[in-house]
């Protein structure tokens, strides 16, 4: 059942019940239901054709879920951008995707850098969105007295692919505008519900530990379960963790954009296994190759690159996703990830492909060349720090650069770290030598 | 101290604009992440999450007066 059917389902099995919440906001699935047919009808009369593509920002609010569902309704394509992407980025992927035509079972088209390392048009089927939910629902057991809160950016799988399960089920749903106000994330508790979930990047994990321990510790019966994902998260952080609610399922998930939800590992199990991820879900299938790359299979994969057939064959071969991971299986048959080839970094679970900073940066007159690398933030963990040629005359004005990359790129793509060098280290052929960086 | 606080959380935070009378819809959680950890380590004073409330980030003279507050109650 997709997701639509699903919230029409319960808008006639339990009108009254709240689906989403948002601030002082909340709509039930009678409205929400009533609220995507009207905004359907108003696309239809705006133009939306099925199987064509919808561009448009991810705000973090109730009327995101309506447009994005109204979109499934009409049988069109959702295309969510992050909620900052600049005009120039909006106007790009929207040429982008509409010179294109697609299949009719392509529901979601989500732009990541993922796999390949360049920013790309994922093509997400309606199987696709369908078996995510399905493996969230019976590996992680959603059920439908959760109110599971919801406060990355609903542009990231992570994120939108969390909100399927919840009202699949006919849970609830809280929305919240990121994790800078942590009372508002708070103030969720107050709410009419016994069951709390979340998910967070480990970068979030740590800041609610370091932070709000005693606030997390006070709500550990509530908390049924927290997953995380998206970026490496510590043994420390998980004994952390385990420690503050000992009651509660602790999932670390492996995921990405091409291959959907894959396998879950409940660490709240006194082993705290750093960088296992535990099984494949139910309808996903993990392999190795010979030199331990991690191969996806299954119906929670994507279906393709946007216009992009030759990368689209490098990375999905007879239904399987060799992607950039590193990994083993231990004798019980729980995979380990073990690193990422590439020079792709994970800042807070989003993929940064270091030559677009690079490229943005270089346009600002001070720099004459530059190389982006990962960094290290006490708290957020991995950070991008950004090594500056000055180009003659100039002196180091960070928050110049700094602004000048944001206006070009997301938010994670900007640097928090700067510094000169006298030039950069290059490998025998002249090329950068980023080898030499990772040291 | 504000001259104090304003160097320390530019040269962290170059992209944010610490003189802006909307000071908090200019971070994110990474932001107010740091700037906790930047005046609790530099003033030795107790920060949790229930201080990084939009009202005490909303301007850089309301941090100042939230570190002071945090100072006086030593």
């Amino acid at each position: 059942m997709t997701l639509e059917q699903s919230i029409q389902h319960f808008s006639q099995t339990t009108p009254d019940k709240v689906a989403v919440v948002c601030g002082d906001s909340q709509i039930t699935y009678g409205a929400l239901w009533q609220s995507i047919t009207e905004c359907a009808d108003r696309l239809k009369a705006e133009g939306l054709e099925p199987d064509r593509p919808y561009v448009f920002r991810a705000t973090q609010d109730i009327n995101f879920l309506i447009l994005y569902c109204a979109i499934h309704y009409c049988q069109a394509i959702a295309v969510p951008l992050e909620q900052s992407a600049p005009q120039d980025r909006f106007d790009a992927i929207l040429s982008d995707v509409t010179a294109h035509t697609y299949s009719s079972d392509i529901a979601d088209i989500l732009y990541t850098t993922g796999t390949t390392g360049k920013a790309k048009g994922v093509m997400e089927s309606s199987l696709a969105l369908e078996s995510c939910a399905d493996n969230f629902i019976t590996d992680l057991h959603f059920t439908p007295d959760l109110l599971f809160i919801i406060s990355g950016p609903l542009n990231h799988i992570a994120s939108l692919f969390k909100i399927h399960p919840v009202l699949t089920v006919g849970a609830t749903v809280c929305i919240l505008d990121g994790l800078k106000d942590l009372n508002a994330f708070f103030d969720v508790f107050s709410l009419p519900f016994n069951k709390f979930a979340t998910f967070m990047v480990p970068a979030s994990l740590r800041m609610l530990m370091q932070f709000s321990a005693d606030q997390m510790a006070a709500l550990a019966d509530r908390i049924d379960f927290i997953e995380t994902g998206a970026a490496p998260i510590t043994s420390d952080d998980m004994r952390r963790l385990s420690q503050l609610l000992p009651h509660s399922r602790l999932y670390n998930t492996y995921g990405g954009t091409e291959i959907g939800c894959m396998c879950t590992y409940n660490f709240n199990d006194g082993r705290y296994m750093e960088g296992c991820v535990g099984r494949p879900m139910k309808n996903s299938s993990v392999t190795l190759t010979s030199e331990g790359g991690v191969v996806c299979s299954g119906r929670t994969i994507m279906s393709g690159y946007v216009g992009d057939e030759e990368t689209t064959r490098q990375v999905l071969r007879d239904g399987c996703i060799y992607g950039s991971d590193l990994g083993e299986f231990d004798a019980d048959g729980l995979l380990h990830l073990k690193g990422r080839q590439g020079d792709v970094i994970n800042v807070g679970g989003f993929k940064v492909d270091p030559a677009e900073v690079e490229s943005a940066a270089s346009t600002h007159p001070s720099i004459r060349e530059c190389i982006c690398v990962a960094d290290t933030h006490p708290v957020i963990g991995t950070v991008l720090r950004l090594h500056i040629v000055l180009s003659e005359g100039y002196e180091l004005d960070k928050r110049a650069i700094a602004l000048h990359i944001k206006s070009r790129l997301e938010q994670h793509k900007v640097p928090t770290y700067y510094d000169t060098i006298p030039s950069l280290a290059r490998t025998y052929n002249g090329k950068v030598d980023r080898k030499f960086y990772k040291k | 101290m504000k001259q104090h606080i304003l160097s320390l959380l530019s040269e962290a935070l170059p992209a944010v604009d610490f003189e802006s009378d909307f000071l908090f819809s200019e971070l994110d959680s990474l932001g107010v992440t740091t700037i906790l950890m930047i005046l609790s380590m530099e003033y030795k004073i107790p920060l949790k999450a229930t201080d990084a409330t939009p009202k005490n980030l909303k301007t850089l003279d309301s941090i100042v007066a939230m570190v002071e507050s945090k100072l006086s109650a030593q």
